[in-house]
């Protein structure tokens, strides 16, 4: 995937778990969860140390692109600290801090392709969000459809 | 007591190709086993495998990574294998970590979090890799074996079939109440051999069912784990009985020789020395085997099948047509480290595809050479085994020889293997009236009546042909300086029937 593919998938990932999570906290940004439910499925197959070392990379590359993400830390679990701040710019319609989130998780993903392929990365995904489709691609084989 | 009303145990299928033979028809279903062996030796690649072939969405594998390869690098590097199906992900097969709880925790932590696992999801398969790191840390023996019985008692209940992965050296062995609790005990081996690595898998222990004893050479591709049973695939195999129908080797006047021909089922030698038309001879006998009906395969090492193919032509052989008409198939076997069960299991696969009758290997030297420097030692005993499956089922086979050309000596065979043929035929090059010319002579054949005589022959361009009268005036002739007699140059053959040319 290409990075704009990247951050279309991201936006359907908010998307998906925009419908998923109604009746969630409203004070938790949908970015954080995307990001967290992505980390808890990372942990899942390949550990916390697996998911710090690959959240560390994927923030320290969205910082080269965003560095508002300056304070933005990766805690030891791999769970995202500092992204409040972030959050408080998006609400007040930043566009570069929205981007920054997008990024962080983009860059994940993009991670999770470079080493897993895509059939594993979709897998991961399905994992976290069961109820999404992905039907654009063949599940079977992990190629396009 | 009656066997009536006993359990039947089911069998999973491994999904290593030739391991369900060796393990006895498959793996003991809900069975607690043990995949041992150096790092490197194929045992995740192993589970893998196992898992799968058996992982359902009703009853998934659960394949739990401890310490040791990262799991990362695990399905990025196992991802790579033809059977690896990131379909069935994660329906079907569910990779959980547990390298935190190990970590931090103690073992009674990782047995609470296995039965959490286990309970969620019901699975048929549950895999720890590597175990071994996880009770590397230090525990009391108490400890790992109360772990090891809980683990393999709650495993077992659960209907789960279950493997243990863990890197074990060959000393270790004896007295581990490891094995001790384990059902099954798969063991990994691979050792460097010069310049090649030799492979190989053994069933140390499996209860409930019999496995195939002994060392099984195994192979690691793109596809997997695939293993090559000592008994070549033929465990259960009807015998092919012995049978009186003489296989012409299109060449009359040697079949004469032959009493009619080789006895079908026969292992064969053609031995001589370079350049003596073994290879012709062995293509004649392949290609009358055709034009008769019987499908053929040429194993052939020391050249590519297209140039064994043109030097036939030569020879006014047609190969080509019948390999495309699926009546021949010539195997170049891929040399420097094959395994004899390799190469029977190639040839096998041939045998059985076109339901071949006739074999020429072309030649034993370059067999040898072929095989890796560690199965070379075991040569004689892999062909004694290769050559019985292989005429078990029918097949006759006609291998060539290379032998030294002594002038004082008259060997069959630099292999000391005239005992596995029945029948053997020596070609050797003579010194006469200032010519280097060609003898034949049919020095055993089991259950048949053969010519005693020695025949000249030469090579043409339609083969071997043998000329038309048994070499009467020479003393001497196997010595290769043979010394002339003032016997008539030319008696009678006595093979010769009234009414029939001498001459082919």
């Amino acid at each position: 995937m290409t990075p704009p593919e990247l951050r279309d998938m991201v936006r359907r990932l908010l998307a998906y778990d925009a419908i998923a999570s109604k009746n969630s906290e409203p004070t938790e940004s949908a970015t954080l969860r995307v990001y967290e439910k992505l980390h808890q499925s990372i942990d899942a197959v390949a550990g916390a140390a697996a998911s710090y070392s690959l959240a560390s990379r994927a923030l320290a590359l969205a910082k080269e692109e965003v560095p508002s993400l300056g304070a933005a830390q990766v805690a030891a679990n791999g769970s995202i600290q500092g992204l409040s701040e972030f959050e408080t710019q998006i609400d007040n319609g930043m566009d570069q801090a929205d981007d920054g989130g997008i990024l962080l998780i983009g860059h994940l993903l993009g991670l999770l392709l470079i080493f897993l392929g895509e059939a594993l990365t979709l897998s991961l995904l399905r994992n976290a969000w069961p109820s999404a489709s992905f039907d654009d691609r063949d599940s079977e084989n992990g190629r396009k459809a | 007591m009656s066997t009536q009303g006993k359990v039947t145990i089911h069998q999973l299928p491994t999904g290593v190709p030739g391991l369900d033979e060796i393990v006895g028809g498959g793996l003991p279903e809900f069975s607690f086993n043990i995949i041992a062996g150096a790092p490197g030796s194929g045992k995740t690649t192993l589970a893998h495998q196992f898992v799968f072939a058996n992982a359902t969405p009703d009853r998934p594998a659960l394949y739990f990574t401890v310490l040791g390869e990262s799991a990362i690098k695990m399905l990025r590097y196992q991802q790579q294998y033809t059977f690896f199906n990131p379909g069935k992900l994660p329906d079907s097969i569910r990779f959980i970590n547990l390298s935190q709880t190990v970590l931090e925790k103690d073992l009674s932590a990782v047995l609470e979090e296995i039965t959490r696992e286990v309970e969620k999801s019901n699975p048929a398969v549950v895999v720890v890799d590597s175990f071994r790191t996880m009770v590397r840390k230090p525990q009391n023996d108490m400890d790992l074996q109360s772990f090891i019985q809980l683990l393999s008692l709650f495993l077992a209940s659960w209907q789960a079939t279950t493997f243990l992965i863990g890197e074990y050296a060959e000393d270790e062995l004896r007295d581990n109440p490891i094995f001790t609790v384990a059902d099954g005990l798969i063991w990994l081996r691979q050792s460097a051999e010069r310049n090649s690595i030799v492979r190989k898998l053994q069933i140390v222990k499996l209860r409930g069912q019999a496995s195939v004893p002994g060392l099984h050479t195994f192979r690691i591709t793109e596809a997997g784990l695939q293993a090559f049973s000592r008994t070549f695939g033929l465990t259960g195999k009807r015998k092919h009985l012995p049978s009186e129908k003489r296989l012409s080797f299109g060449v009359p006047a040697l079949d004469k020789m032959l009493d009619g021909g080789i006895r079908e089922g026969d292992s064969v030698l053609v031995a001589g020395s370079s350049g003596t038309g073994k290879s012709v001879l062995a293509t004649q006998f392949i290609a009358e085997g055709i034009q008769q009906g019987d499908p053929g395969i040429v194993a052939v090492f020391e050249e590519r099948p297209q140039a064994y193919a043109e030097r036939a032509a030569s020879l006014g052989l047609d190969l080509n047509t019948p390999q495309k008409d699926g009546k021949l198939e010539i195997l170049y076997l891929r040399p420097l480290d094959l395994s004899v069960d390799e190469t029977m299991h190639s040839i096998l696969d041939a045998v059985q595809k076109i339901g071949a009758k006739r074999l020429v290997i072309d030649s034993l030297a370059g067999f040898e050479m072929a095989l890796s420097p560690g199965f070379r030692a075991d040569f004689r005993e892999s062909l004694y085994r290769m050559i019985f499956a292989l005429t078990g089922i029918g097949v006759t086979i006609l291998s060539t020889v290379e032998v030294d050309e002594s002038f004082t000596e008259f060997p069959f065979s630099t292999y000391s293997i005239s005992f596995l043929t029945d029948d053997i035929i020596r070609l050797r090059y003579v010194s006469i009236d200032g010519q280097l010319r060609k003898i034949m002579v049919v020095i055993k054949m089991r259950g048949g009546n053969h010519a005693k005589d020695i025949r000249e022959y030469e090579i043409t361009s339609t083969g071997v042909v043998i000329l038309g009268k048994r070499l009467t005036n020479y003393q001497g002739l196997i010595s290769g300086i043979p010394v002339h007699s003032n016997r008539p140059e030319e008696i009678k053959d006595p093979l010769d029937k009234p009414g029939t040319k001498s001459k082919d």
